[in-house]
């Protein structure tokens, strides 16, 4: 080994002959002269050096100590190539330094470690704190080093016994260890113990890391309230910090506080314009209020940076939906679907709009595909109904509404569907279940949300009524406005849709069987059953829908937009509640804290 | 927006300079009271030997003197009031602090001693006196460095326990022995501090940090410590101001992560601020700290360490510098970053970039030659480059340029084709019987699937065997350009505990395209999970060019059936010319 040639280099800088007069004094050669006066021990005692040039001279100058040099006296270098990142000449510089030192030198080792841990080689970096930790055990700091290594390896019971260990070497609390204990007994479940550390932390310094930390505990046991009040307290200490901002809105959404939610959303991206996860909430929220333009802009500026974002291309897609861009809505969601091939979200997008386009076999596709990947959703199948009907397979879309109104207890407009559907098929009385059916969740939907449905839903739930000569009362809150609405759906179905006027006919005939049918009617059956499942399907989570409501549909489109907006919205949501889904599955395993923030969106 | 090429004009560009430096290493000064600003390096050399100070005239070298070790500063000053006004040039480096009169050694200071551990010391005393020998004052040593730690004992001892074995150590023993044990500190540090005027040529006192966590403030004409202050950590770096004999704030960055200030009359630093990573630079300004980290932040504190605003940075921070424009009035913070450019920030605006073409290393604004606002690069390739502020140049804040450069860009959405709009009225228009002949032949192709599976599954054509009795798993590969292959085939029994007995392997072709050089072979007891391989020579007879199928069975047996089945499709031979 090179050890021999090692201790060669430490005789090499003695002299020859051994100095009487001791002084471990520099042998150097520029600045002391030879007739140097003995250096007394006094501290700070200065000396008058001469010109350079007797530097060779020096190894032969009998009255000099030999030179040891110390063994830190290259750390500072090595710590400033480490704080610039320079790793390579930072490696270089620490296997001479402990080629020198035979690896004893403890921050060489201890930076070495540093490096190893930042290139991924955490076992690595572990055995060399415990080295560090051998050559200097009085050291709290290569305990949480080596307790950080043994947390990054997942062994978390382990590292809380480092942790303690390093804990009682302290003299006074450390943020940092309190901080890394709370984590550790986060992941290994221990929820109080972890609250605690987390807590204690906090009262040695405020960190943003720790109120992030804190807020995901209180998710993970399910108390939002505390988690809000948590980055309430954060954003207290750290008003621009723009992720904590984006927590609470993306918190205060789950909660279904919008108005706040959007305040913090808007205060992220003051700070930081382009931060995508608030980019993505607040152009969802800015889509449920119809700014799809505002909306447009801001995915623009996350589409830099997230380019290959499902969610994003989704809602990119629905924005362009509610601005009745279906070409543009199309592209956009396929290219979602190619990015998230088994996301049921955008297949159930990509079957709306296909079905608002009237390509009834694509929506089909994609609807079935949906349903195989999330078979639970009764809105699905409704969607799946609605395009069956159109393919004229009576006997799957009655199947298929049956398991929509199974599956989905709570949406009105299924049971709408379904009964105008009944209805056109002459099951008058299973049309007369439904419409029953309808009542009833439209009063729960009323009273639960404090709201009121879509208008076009409750006027068509009113035509169908009237027709099946049930009492409609319930629907005929807003009087007189049945004829003239009906009017503006007609005017705008033909706008929409001139190419529809092939497929009219053959549905009008449909419609027209059942016995006495008022003028309005036809209208009804054919067209609006596919429109009324689109509101429908978008309705149920939604509360504010008042917003489209006042009769302000003096403009024929509003009415449409209100339906495609609510539909964005919806997905919206879902997303939403995925975000929190991803997040809790991902607080089970033992991943590291850092990377969540990163996925949630992606 | 301005470009740098309006700010900033290039005076000097060398890209051999072979420079190794750091901020810190680098001043500017005038050192002969000519008026005349000269640019000092304390150059690293190759970082082991060839270190030099270099002192450059204008864009030329002017002098160069040898350093015997790694400078950790250059700091320029006045130490006295003699006429001219000529300042020194003080040089850490290792346990000194190396004093320079025009450019002439001239002081050579030592960094106090630290106080040896008595245990240590009566050890080492007592093996002067030979009362000790070697291996006991190894174990001594030893059980002292468990104890104390590797840092807490002197370098003569550190050394000693070095030394691989028992001769070696006697060697040292013997010639360490008759000296005094000292424990020295090494400078990581340092700056300058007026002493009791605040003019630019008053004299300064020195500031120094050391490894051994303690700051000393030095006197700079008797070079005696006025004030020794200590810290949790080891210092990184300082920043001073206010007069050593009024009222003075060292404020210091440590290896811990954590700010630290200092004031008249502290012995301890107080804790300022805590990072979260470990800085890379500190500034001072008025009433802030500006701090970078290597988690690529910026941060700005005030003195009570509450933290007044951070910026996150596209890049690692190489360096930072003060740039204190005074004819504008104006203090600027100019930072290095490792992705080739030199970021200029107007509190927390970026204003200004400067692209290199190199990784920046070290800067250092000030006055150079008869210029005031010059910015002095050093890159980590070596390179030299001198930039100056042209005085025409303004750096206003400017609003909103994120939003305007983001409304810009357009949405790449793939645009529809003619083909698609008419696929879409196609189906508009025959949905219904497009969904049914869809529908239709998809149940056409499952029971087409179903029948193949079935028949395969009757006929053991396939390679993969579902049979309870013998699960096995057939792969084969051929080798080779031709006219002769290799066939190999392998063979493994995919069941967990029963082995396969009675196998054989046949392969069947054309006779009159190939011929198979053993077209039967015995394959013996097949024990689970173990691949056993089977290889033959298959030679093209045929003269065409053309390639066919070889098939693969696996029998057991006498049994008529094969197990399995797999069709090689062979590929077309090289045909040799003579053959």
């Amino acid at each position: 080994m090179t050890n021999n040639e090692l201790g060669g280099s430490v005789v090499i800088l003695l002299p020859e002959h051994l100095d009487p007069n001791r002084k471990a004094e520099k042998s150097l050669y520029t600045m002391n002269p030879v007739t140097e006066t003995p250096e007394s021990q006094v501290n700070g005692m200065t000396t008058t050096t001469v010109p350079p040039g007797s530097a060779l001279k020096a190894k032969s100058r009998p009255r000099k100590a030999p030179e040891l040099q110390t063994v830190e006296r290259r750390n500072w270098l090595i710590h400033l190539h480490y704080v610039r990142k320079e790793f390579d000449l930072c490696k270089h510089l620490i296997r001479e330094q402990l080629e020198e030192t035979r690896g004893m030198c403890e921050y060489a080792n201890y930076v070495q470690g540093l490096i190893l841990r930042q290139e991924g080689k955490i076992q690595e970096s572990f055995e060399l704190f415990q080295l560090c930790n051998i050559l200097n055990p009085s050291s709290v700091e290569n305990i949480k080093q080596m307790a950080r290594a043994l947390f990054l390896l997942g062994r978390h019971k382990l590292a809380v016994e480092a942790y303690l260990q390093a804990e009682d070497k302290l003299d006074k609390p450390d943020w940092e260890l309190h901080h890394n204990l709370g984590v550790c007994y986060l992941h290994l479940k221990d929820y109080d113990g972890s609250r605690e550390q987390l807590m204690f932390a906090l009262e040695q310094n405020k960190h943003h890391q720790t109120f992030a930390v804190l807020a995901k505990l209180y998710l993970l046991v399910n108390d939002v309230s505390s988690a809000i009040s948590t980055y309430r307290a954060a954003i207290e200490y750290f008003p621009e910090n723009g992720d904590l901002h984006t927590a609470l809105g993306l918190l205060y959404m789950q909660t279904g506080k919008y108005q706040q939610a959007f305040e913090h959303l808007g205060t992220t991206l003051t700070f930081d314009p382009n931060n995508t996860r608030a980019i993505l909430a607040a152009g969802s929220m800015m889509q449920s209020h119809q700014d799809f333009d505002v909306a447009l802009a801001k995915y623009r500026v996350a589409a830099q940076s997230i380019a290959e974002s499902p969610p994003l291309w989704n809602n990119i897609a629905m924005c362009f939906f509610g601005k009745r861009k279906y070409v543009a809505s199309i592209s956009c969601l396929k290219r979602a679907n190619y990015l998230a091939p088994f996301d049921w979200k955008i297949l159930y997008n990509l079957g709306l709009v296909h079905l608002t386009m009237q390509q009834y076999t694509s929506a089909f596709h994609f609807l079935s595909a949906a349903v195989n990947l999330r078979p639970t959703k009764g809105h699905i199948f409704m969607l799946l109904a609605i395009s069956l009907t159109y393919l004229d397979d009576e006997e799957n879309a009655r199947q298929a509404y049956e398991q929509a109104v199974r599956l989905e207890e709570r949406d009105p407009s299924i049971c709408l569907n379904y009964g105008i559907f009944l209805h056109n098929h002459n099951d008058k009385e299973g049309a007369i279940k439904m419409i029953n059916e309808f009542e009833v969740r439209m009063v729960k939907f009323r009273h639960a949300t404090g709201a009121d449905l879509d208008t076009e839903i409750i006027e068509n739930g009113a035509k169908l009524a009237s027709l099946l000569g049930v009492d409609g009362s319930v629907f005929r809150k807003k009087p007189g406005r049945t004829r003239l609405d009906a009017q503006d759906e007609t005017v705008l179905l033909e706008k929409t849709a001139s190419v529809t006027d092939t497929l009219k006919p053959v549905e009008e005939s449909v419609c027209q069987s059942p016995p006495p049918v008022p003028t309005a009617i036809p209208e009804l059956n054919p067209s609006e059953v596919p429109d009324a499942g689109n509101t429908a399907v978008l309705v149920p989570p939604m509360e504010a829908l008042t917003l489209e409501e006042p009769p302000a549909f003096v403009s024929d489109s509003s009415n449409a937009r209100g339906k495609f907006l609510a539909s964005a919205r919806l997905q919206f949501q879902e997303d939403e509640s995925k975000v929190t889904d991803t997040e809790n599955k991902k607080e089970t395993p033992n991943s590291g804290f850092a990377e969540y923030s990163d996925d949630i969106f992606d | 927006m301005m470009t740098e090429n309006e700010r900033w004009l290039t005076a000097h560009h060398d890209p051999l300079a072979a420079l190794y430096t750091f901020s810190a290493c680098m001043a500017l000064a005038d050192l002969h009271g000519d008026g005349e600003s000269k640019l000092i390096i304390a150059d690293l050399g190759t970082g082991a030997y060839n270190m030099k100070l270099k002192v450059y005239k204008g864009t030329s070298l002017m002098s160069e003197n040898t350093l015997i070790d790694l400078p950790t500063g250059v700091i320029t000053f006045h130490m006295d009031t003699t006429e001219p006004r000529v300042p020194a040039v003080a040089v850490a480096s290792g346990s000194y602090i190396y004093i320079y009169k025009n450019l002439r050694p001239y002081f050579k200071f030592t960094l106090p001693t630290l106080e040896v551990n008595s245990a240590e010391f009566d050890a080492w005393s007592q093996a002067r006196d030979e009362l000790l020998d070697v291996s006991m004052l190894y174990e001594i040593l030893d059980s002292l460095r468990q104890e104390v730690g590797e840092c807490g004992l002197t370098t003569r001892s550190q050394r000693f326990l070095m030394c691989p074995d028992h001769a070696s150590q006697a060697t040292f023993l013997n010639q360490h022995k008759g000296f005094i044990l000292k424990r020295q500190t090494v400078v990581t540090c340092f700056a300058t501090l007026k002493k009791s005027h605040a003019e630019d040529d008053a004299i300064s006192c020195l500031v120094l940090g050391t490894e051994s966590a303690n700051i000393f403030i030095l006197d700079p004409e008797a070079f005696t410590i006025l004030n020794s202050m200590s810290l949790p950590s080891v210092p990184v770096f300082l920043s001073v101001s206010g007069l050593y004999d009024v009222e003075y704030r060292i404020i210091v960055a440590c290896r811990n992560g954590q700010i630290y200030t200092l004031k008249r009359g502290t012995k301890i630093g107080r804790p300022t601020a805590e990072l979260t990573s470990q800085p890379v630079g500190l500034l001072k300004r008025d009433k802030t700290t500006i701090v970078a980290t290597m988690d690529q932040n910026l941060h700005s504190f005030n003195n009570k360490g509450k933290r007044l605003w951070s910026l996150k940075l596209p890049a690692a921070i190489t360096c930072v510098e003060t740039l204190e424009i005074r004819t504008l009035g104006l203090t600027l913070t100019a930072l290095g970053m490792a992705d080739n450019r030199v970021m200029i920030y107007r509190d927390k605006h970026l204003v200004d970039t400067i692209y290199t073409e190199d990784r920046i290393s070290a800067m250092k604004f000030g006055r150079f030659g008869r210029e005031d606002n010059t910015l002095v690069l050093v890159m980590k390739g070596g390179g030299l480059l001198v930039k100056i502020l042209k005085r025409t140049a303004r750096f206003e804040i400017e609003e909103a340029q994120g939003s305007s450069h983001a409304l810009a860009v357009k949405l790449n959405i793939p645009k529809k084709t003619k083909l698609f709009v008419d696929q879409t009225m196609r189906e508009r228009e025959n949905c219904v019987l497009m969904h049914r002949v869809f529908q239709h032949d998809l149940y056409r192709l499952r029971l087409n699937t179903a029948r193949a599976y079935v028949q395969s599954l009757e006929t053991s054509s396939n390679p993969v065997s579902l049979s309870q009795t013998e699960p096995l798993k057939l792969s084969a590969q051929v080798l080779g350009l031709g006219p002769t292959f290799k066939l190999r085939v392998e063979l493994q029994n995919t069941s967990s505990t029963s082995p396969s007995l009675q196998l054989a392997v046949i392969f069947h072709c054309d006779d009159r395209i190939y011929s198979v050089n053993k077209s039967y072979i015995q394959i013996p007891i097949l024990i689970p999970g173990v691949i056993h391989v089977a290889e033959t020579l298959v030679t093209c007879i045929s003269e065409l060019g053309i390639s066919d199928t070889v098939r693969v069975f696996v029998v057991k047996g006498k049994a008529s059936r094969p197990l399995l089945t797999a069709v090689i499709s062979m590929p077309v031979a090289e045909i040799f010319m003579g053959s």
